[in-house]
C-alpha cells in the first residue's frame, strides 16, 4: 500500500503540475469577441461624429481574397458575411458598444444578379448587384452607427476591434450538427457505444468549423471624443 | 465516378463548378495589410438590375427556354426558390452516387428554397457518413427558367478505420496451471466503412493471447434496403480458456499436473443479426438475435476455498457441446458533443438480453445492463464525468455473459473480444471477499474522472487530455447475498473495491488512445495476500 500511495502522490502532484499547462494550452474553439483587441493588427478606419452619435467606416474586402470563396458566391446558395466591431476604450478588455453588420448574399441564377440582404444597426435593406457590387456593400463598412456619446468618456482613447465572419455557423447549428455526428443517423455507424464511430466520425465534428474564414483587426483610436 | 441524373439535355451543358474549398480547416486571419478604409459618404449606390429582358440571359447555362417563372422573390430574406431538375454527384470516384443521394432529402421537382437549412443540414449529413473529406453544395440552372440542379461536388477519403487496437500485459498460467510470469496479448479492430463504395462498412477484429485466439467479421449497412432501418450481421469464433480459483485449487484433470488453478477451455463459433432504427436525434434502439454453438473441455471435477471453506467451482459452461440462443434489445441515448474528448451531455445505455429453452438455448438467462455517462464542463475549462453502471444476470449464464471482475477494475486488464487474459483476483484494497469473485451476476460502478484538456488541433491529433478516475464497484453472486464466505465479517462481507486510473487520452486521426497507469500499478505487487482476507 506504500508504494500505491506514493504513485497517488507523485499522480497528484503530476496533475497539479500539468494544470496551468492545460489551461494556457486550451484553445477555445472560436473567440466570441477578440480576447486580446488591442494586440490585433492595426487597420485605419474613418471616423465621424453625426451630432452625438459615432460612425466608423473601414474595409475588410480582405476577408473574400481566397478564390474559393469569390467562387461560393456564386454557388446559388446563400453565403453570409458578418461583421462585428467591438468598440473598446484603449487599455481594457471588456467592449462598450458592439456595432453588428450582416450582409446575406445569393446568387440569383436566372437573373445572374446578386441578391444581397444588409442588416446593420439603423439600416435594413435589399439589393441587387453584380460581383464588384457585393464585394462594395458586404465588405465595407460605411458610416457604420458605432455609439453614442453618452457612453464614452471624453478625452479618453477607443477603438474598434472587428471580427468577420465568412458563413458563421450559430453554435445552436454546431451543437446540432456536433450531435448529429455524435451519432451513427444515416451512417455507417456500426453499433451502439462502439468505438469504431466515435473514432470515425469525430474526423468530421473537428472539421465543422464555426465560419468558413475569419478576420480579425483593429482600427486606430478615436481621439476626439467630445465632452456631451 | 460522376452520375448525373439528368436528360442528356442538360448533360450537354458546360460544368460550372462552385466551392470546392480544400480541406483545411476555417482560416483565421488576421489582417496585416489592410485596403484602405472606404471614404465617407456618399456610397456610390450598387449596380442595380431589374428582370432581365427576355432570352437575355446567357452563361453556360443557355438562354432560358421559357418565360415562365417560378422563382419566387420575398422582401427582407433572399428568399429564392426553385424548381428542383435534378441532382447531380461530382467527384465521387469510388462512392456510388446513389449513395450520396441516400442523403439528400430533395427530389427532382421539389420547390428549392435556397434558405432552407436542409441544405446545409444535407452537407453535414454527407461529412457525417465518413466517406468524404469535403462536400460542396451549389446550384446551377436547369434546361427551363426557374429551374435549377442542384450539385453535390465530394472530395472522397480512406474510409478503411482502425477502430481499435488492444495491447498488454496479464498475468497468466501454463498449460499445467502454473502460474506464469507476465504473458503478452494484443488485439485489433478495423473497418472499411464504405465497401466498394456501396455505403456497406466491412469490418473485422482479433485478439490473441497465450493459447487464445478470437475473430470477428461484421457486415452493417446503414440504411438496409433504403429505408431507416440499420442492418448488422456478425461472424464469430473465439478458441478460449479461463482460470477458476488462485491457490491450492484441487483438479480432477489429467492435463493440469499442478493446481494452483483450475483452466476451462472452450471454443465458440457462431452468429448474430440485428437491426437498429433511430428515435429522434439523439436516440436509437437496436434488436439483435444471436445463436452459437460451444464446446467447453472442463476439467471433471475441481474445487476452490471461498472463505474458509472448500466449495466445487462452477465454470458457467455445459460440458461438451451446447448451444446458446439470445435475443436482445439496446436502447442508447447520446447527447454528448464528442465521442472520444467529450465536455458535456450524456450517454445512456441501457440493454435486455434473453436467452431461452424454446429458443433452442441451453442456457436460460436474462440479462439486464444499465449504464449513465454525464460529462460536465467546469468554468475553469476542465471536465468532470459521472458514470454509473448496474447490471443482473438471472439464470444460468455463460461465463463470458456474467460480469468480469477486470471489465470493473482499472486495475486488471478488461476483457477484449469477450477473451480474459489475466487470472489474478481483485485488488481487494478494503480487505473484502471480492477477492473470492471473479464471475458474478450483480454488479455496479460509480465512477469519477477529471479531465485536464491540454491540447486541442485540428489535424492529425485533435485533442490531448490528462486525466484522473476513482471509483468504486460491487462484484457478486446469489451466495453472496445469502451465505456470507465464512471467514469475512462485518464490512468484509460487502464484495466492493476501488479503483483508480490516471494518464492521457489521446485523439487523432486514427482514433482514440488512453494510456493510463493503472496496468503498470496493477502489475505492482500492492495487493497484499492474493488468496483473500480469510484464507487458511
Amino acid at each position: 500500500m506504500r508504494r500505491l500511495r506514493r504513485s497517488g502522490i507523485a499522480l497528484a502532484l503530476a496533475l497539479v503540475a500539468l494544470s496551468p499547462l492545460g489551461a494556457s494550452a486550451q484553445q477555445p474553439a472560436q473567440p466570441q469577441q477578440p480576447v486580446h483587441p488591442a494586440a490585433l493588427p492595426l487597420r485605419q478606419a474613418n471616423y465621424a461624429w453625426d451630432k452625438d452619435l459615432l460612425r466608423g467606416s473601414f474595409s475588410y474586402r480582405d476577408v473574400l481574397s481566397d478564390p474559393a470563396l469569390i467562387k461560393k458566391l456564386s454557388s446559388g446558395l446563400p453565403m453570409v458575411i458578418a461583421m462585428r466591431a467591438y468598440l473598446y476604450r484603449e487599455g481594457e478588455d471588456i467592449p462598450v458598444a458592439l456595432a453588428p453588420r450582416v450582409c446575406r448574399v445569393v446568387y440569383d441564377l436566372w437573373d445572374e444578379v446578386f441578391r444581397v440582404h444588409v442588416s446593420e444597426p439603423e439600416r435594413e435593406r435589399d439589393q441587387a448587384a453584380v460581383l464588384d457590387g457585393v464585394l462594395r456593400i458586404c465588405t465595407e463598412a460605411r458610416d457604420l452607427p458605432v455609439v453614442r456619446r453618452g457612453l464614452l468618456a471624453a478625452g479618453q482613447p477607443y477603438f474598434l476591434g472587428v471580427v468577420v465572419d465568412v458563413n458563421p455557423v450559430s453554435p445552436e447549428m454546431v451543437e446540432q450538427m456536433r450531435r448529429w455526428m455524435s451519432r451513427p443517423t444515416g451512417s455507417t455507424g456500426i453499433g451502439p457505444g462502439d468505438a469504431l464511430f466515435g473514432s470515425f466520425v469525430q474526423l468530421f465534428v473537428r472539421q465543422i468549423a464555426t465560419s468558413d474564414k475569419t478576420l480579425t483587426f483593429r482600427t486606430q483610436d478615436v481621439l476626439n471624443v467630445p465632452p456631451p | 465516378m460522376a452520375f448525373t441524373f439528368l436528360p442528356a439535355l442538360a448533360r450537354a451543358q458546360a460544368v460550372r463548378t462552385w466551392g470546392g474549398e480544400p480541406d483545411t480547416p476555417a482560416p483565421t486571419t488576421s489582417a496585416s495589410a489592410p485596403p484602405p478604409p472606404p471614404p465617407s459618404p456618399p456610397e456610390p449606390p450598387p449596380v442595380t438590375l431589374g428582370t432581365p429582358v427576355p432570352g437575355s440571359a446567357s452563361g453556360p447555362s443557355g438562354p432560358p427556354t421559357t418565360e415562365a417563372t417560378p422563382i419566387v422573390r420575398m422582401p427582407g430574406s433572399i428568399g429564392l426558390k426553385y424548381t428542383l431538375e435534378g441532382i447531380e454527384v461530382r467527384g465521387n470516384t469510388t462512392t456510388l452516387a446513389r449513395v450520396v443521394l441516400r442523403y439528400v432529402p430533395l427530389h427532382a421537382g421539389d420547390v428549392l428554397d435556397v434558405d432552407d437549412p436542409e441544405l446545409e443540414l444535407t452537407r453535414f449529413r454527407l461529412l457525417g457518413t465518413g466517406f468524404f473529406r469535403d462536400v460542396q453544395l451549389s446550384l446551377r440552372r436547369g434546361t427551363q427558367r426557374g429551374n435549377v440542379v442542384l450539385v453535390i461536388e465530394v472530395v472522397e477519403r480512406n474510409t478503411i478505420i482502425v477502430d481499435d487496437v488492444w495491447l498488454g500485459l496479464s498475468a497468466d498460467v501454463d498449460p499445467s496451471g502454473n502460474a506464469q510470469p507476465l504473458t503478452a496479448y494484443g488485439g485489433a479492430r478495423v473497418t472499411e466503412t464504405n465497401l466498394a463504395g456501396t455505403g456497406v462498412a466491412l469490418g473485422g477484429a482479433f485478439a490473441v493471447a497465450d493459447q487464445q485466439l478470437a475473430l470477428r467479421v461484421r457486415l452493417a449497412d446503414p440504411q438496409f434496403l433504403r429505408t431507416n432501418w440499420i442492418a448488422e450481421t456478425e461472424l464469430l469464433y473465439s478458441a478460449a480458456r479461463d482460470f477458476f480459483g488462485n491457490r491450492d485449487v484441487l483438479v480432477d484433470d489429467p492435463t493440469q499436473t499442478f493446481h494452483d488453478f483450475a483452466v476451462a477451455q472452450y471454443k465458440r463459433f457462431g452468429g448474430r443479426v440485428g437491426a437498429g432504427h433511430d428515435l429522434g436525434i439523439t436516440s436509437q434502439v437496436f434488436l439483435d438475435y444471436r445463436l452459437e454453438k460451444i464446446d467447453a473441455t472442463l476439467p471433471l471435477a475441481a474445487s476452490d476455498h471461498r472463505g474458509l471453506d472448500v466449495e466445487p467451482i462452477d465454470f458457467m459452461l455445459v460440458r461438451g457441446s451446447s448451444i446458446l440462443s439470445t435475443v436482445s434489445a439496446t436502447f442508447v441515448n447520446d447527447t454528448r458533443d464528442g465521442p472520444f474528448l467529450p465536455t458535456r451531455g450524456h450517454h445512456l445505455v441501457a440493454s435486455v438480453d434473453g436467452s431461452l429453452t424454446p429458443l433452442g438455448s441451453d442456457y436460460t438467462y436474462a440479462k439486464l445492463v444499465l449504464k449513465g455517462q454525464q460529462w460536465f464542463p467546469l468554468p475553469w475549462g476542465h471536465v468532470l464525468q459521472l458514470e454509473g453502471f448496474v447490471g443482473s444476470v438471472f439464470g444460468n449464464a455463460p461465463l463470458f455473459e456474467r460480469f468480469y471482475v477486470g471489465d470493473f477494475s482499472d486495475l486488471l486488464p478488461d476483457r477484449v473480444l469477450d477473451l480474459a487474459f489475466d487470472r489474478r483476483p481483485a485488488p481487494n484494497f478494503l480487505s473484502t471477499d471480492i477477492v473470492e469473485i471473479r464471475y458474478g451476476n450483480y454488479a455496479a460502478k460509480l465512477d469519477a474522472e477529471y479531465r485536464i484538456p491540454l491540447y486541442r488541433g485540428t489535424r492529425s491529433i485533435y485533442g490531448v487530455d490528462v486525466f484522473g478516475s476513482f471509483g468504486v464497484y460491487g462484484l457478486a453472486n446469489e451466495v453472496d447475498f445469502v451465505d456470507h464466505a465464512r471467514g469475512y465479517t462485518g464490512f468484509a462481507t460487502w464484495p466492493v473495491d476501488l479503483t483508480f486510473n490516471a494518464g492521457l487520452r489521446i485523439d487523432t486521426q486514427a482514433g482514440g488512445f488512453v494510456f493510463g497507469v493503472s496496468n503498470l500499478v496493477g502489475l505492482a505487487p500492492v495487493r497484499g495476500v492474493q488468496q483473500g482476507a480469510a484464507r487458511p
